[in-house]
């Protein structure tokens, strides 16, 4: 059980960062349940994992959760709030504009449909190939480019108009 | 409004392409308009993504109840509907049980990684980028004569360079590049077919050493002489390892 449980420190435990990124996107406030959940899950089903990628092996595993979890209560996957990114400790570096760019561009990412924000979460902060973000959602490699060129194209439309707003 | 090439586009940008098919696409790039909006568009929102969208990370609390859950031996299989939401239930059923040299040895797993992540993902995606792009090498020597005094004036430290063809690994040249939002100094060593990209800058203590993959690359990092140094490539971990101590012999200073 000790070397079971090393192994796991060792190969799955890395990616915690990046499970509770994935499930805070996901799953905003109901993201420590959801990561505390997927990482028992793995530790129970650790015996059944052969190697290969604990990153992507975890991040499916949370994923699932979530799903699961939302369709169990059956309520909207709830979406990272205004008043939460800025509760956010602001960087006392940051001026006040950079710091509205910011709020505006995660108001936006936050308010893409789930299909597309995962994979654009996939891609461009875990750096995930293609064949990895097919292994963790599931979905064909053709399914996950063409998410990804409408998730980047609605976060644009949707970036543009956040900051066109603030122009008087 | 969109070019049918799009989709490569946006794949050559991913870093999904090999060496011919991303030069037919940066060669598709001179002559598109649409194309080259395309890629800037890419190239922008992952710009703004990494440093200023919001990367999570789990609250001391959290970190904390997991320690203390995954710490015990057996995790007894909670009836479904109390697992989510039922945060009593963690620290309730398991609070004090903790093994603190577990949890101390977790400790650092759980506030390490996401920094050391970072690096592996940015390292890999440098080298991905070196390999499938044009830039791979600025100064193309392997003479160290060329190439140290090509380092100098453009990047803030003076890497050792040194050709080590004689073991295998011959000095294909150096470059500049852009990792983790550090100016880094690059040696570009051929071993064979594989390319190793050694990432040199000023260690500022932010970063620990050690062996990591990251998307099918071996990494390995080392101090000395108030230098980081960070290899990469597909070459086996042992090769990368003999290519480490090679240049790890020929660095002044501490370790």
């Amino acid at each position: 059980m000790d070397e079971r449980r090393r192994r796991f420190e060792q190969l799955v435990l890395p990616h915690l960062g990046a499970a509770y990124n994935l499930a805070r996107w996901l799953a905003a406030r109901e993201a420590d349940d959801v990561t505390q959940e997927a990482l028992l899950r793995a530790f129970r089903a650790f015996d059944g994992f052969r190697g290969g990628d604990a990153k992507a092996w975890l991040l499916a595993i949370v994923r699932n959760c979530h799903y699961t979890a939302a369709a169990r209560t059956r309520k909207n996957v709830p979406l990272p709030e205004d008043a939460d990114i800025a509760s956010d400790a602001p960087d006392p570096e940051c001026s006040a504009i950079d710091r509205d760019r910011a709020r505006k561009l995660n108001r936006a990412i936050a308010s893409l449909p789930d299909e597309f924000r995962e994979t654009l979460v996939l891609r461009e902060m875990e750096d995930l190939s293609y064949r990895e973000i097919a292994e963790i959602t599931g979905a064909p490699i053709g399914t996950v480019m063409s998410r990804l060129a409408r998730a980047r194209a609605l976060l644009r439309e949707r970036w543009t108009a956040e900051t066109k707003e603030t122009v008087p | 409004m969109s070019c049918e090439r799009a989709a490569e586009v946006q794949a050559y940008m991913d870093g999904e392409l090999d060496a011919v098919a991303a030069l037919a696409v940066e060669q598709h790039l001179e002559a598109c308009a649409d194309c080259r909006a395309l890629r800037d568009q890419i190239a922008a929102m992952r710009g703004a993504i990494k440093s200023e969208a919001r990367y999570y990370r789990p609250s001391a609390d959290f970190a904390e109840n997991l320690r203390e859950t995954i710490g015990m031996d057996e995790v007894p299989a909670a009836p479904r509907g109390r697992m989510m939401g039922t945060r009593s239930f963690w620290t309730g059923a398991f609070g004090g049980f903790a093994a603190t040299a577990l949890a101390a040895s977790l400790a650092l797993f759980l506030w390490l990684p996401s920094a050391q992540e970072k690096l592996a993902g940015d390292l890999a995606a440098a080298h991905v980028r070196s390999l499938i792009g044009a830039h791979l090498i600025d100064v193309e020597s392997s003479n160290h004569h060329v190439v140290k005094p090509w380092f100098a004036g453009r990047a803030d430290i003076s890497p050792p360079v040194a050709d080590f063809a004689a073991q295998g690994f011959a000095l294909a040249g150096g470059r500049l590049d852009y990792v983790d939002g550090k100016r880094a100094a690059v040696l570009v060593y051929r071993h064979g077919a594989h390319v190793v990209n050694v990432f040199v800058w000023k260690d500022d203590g932010s970063l620990g050493t050690g062996a990591a993959d990251a998307n099918g690359y071996h990494i390995l990092t080392w101090k000395k002489g108030g230098l980081f140094f960070a290899a990469i490539s597909d070459t086996g971990r042992d090769e990368l390892r003999t290519l480490a101590d090679l240049i790890r012999k020929n660095t002044q200073g501490q370790e």
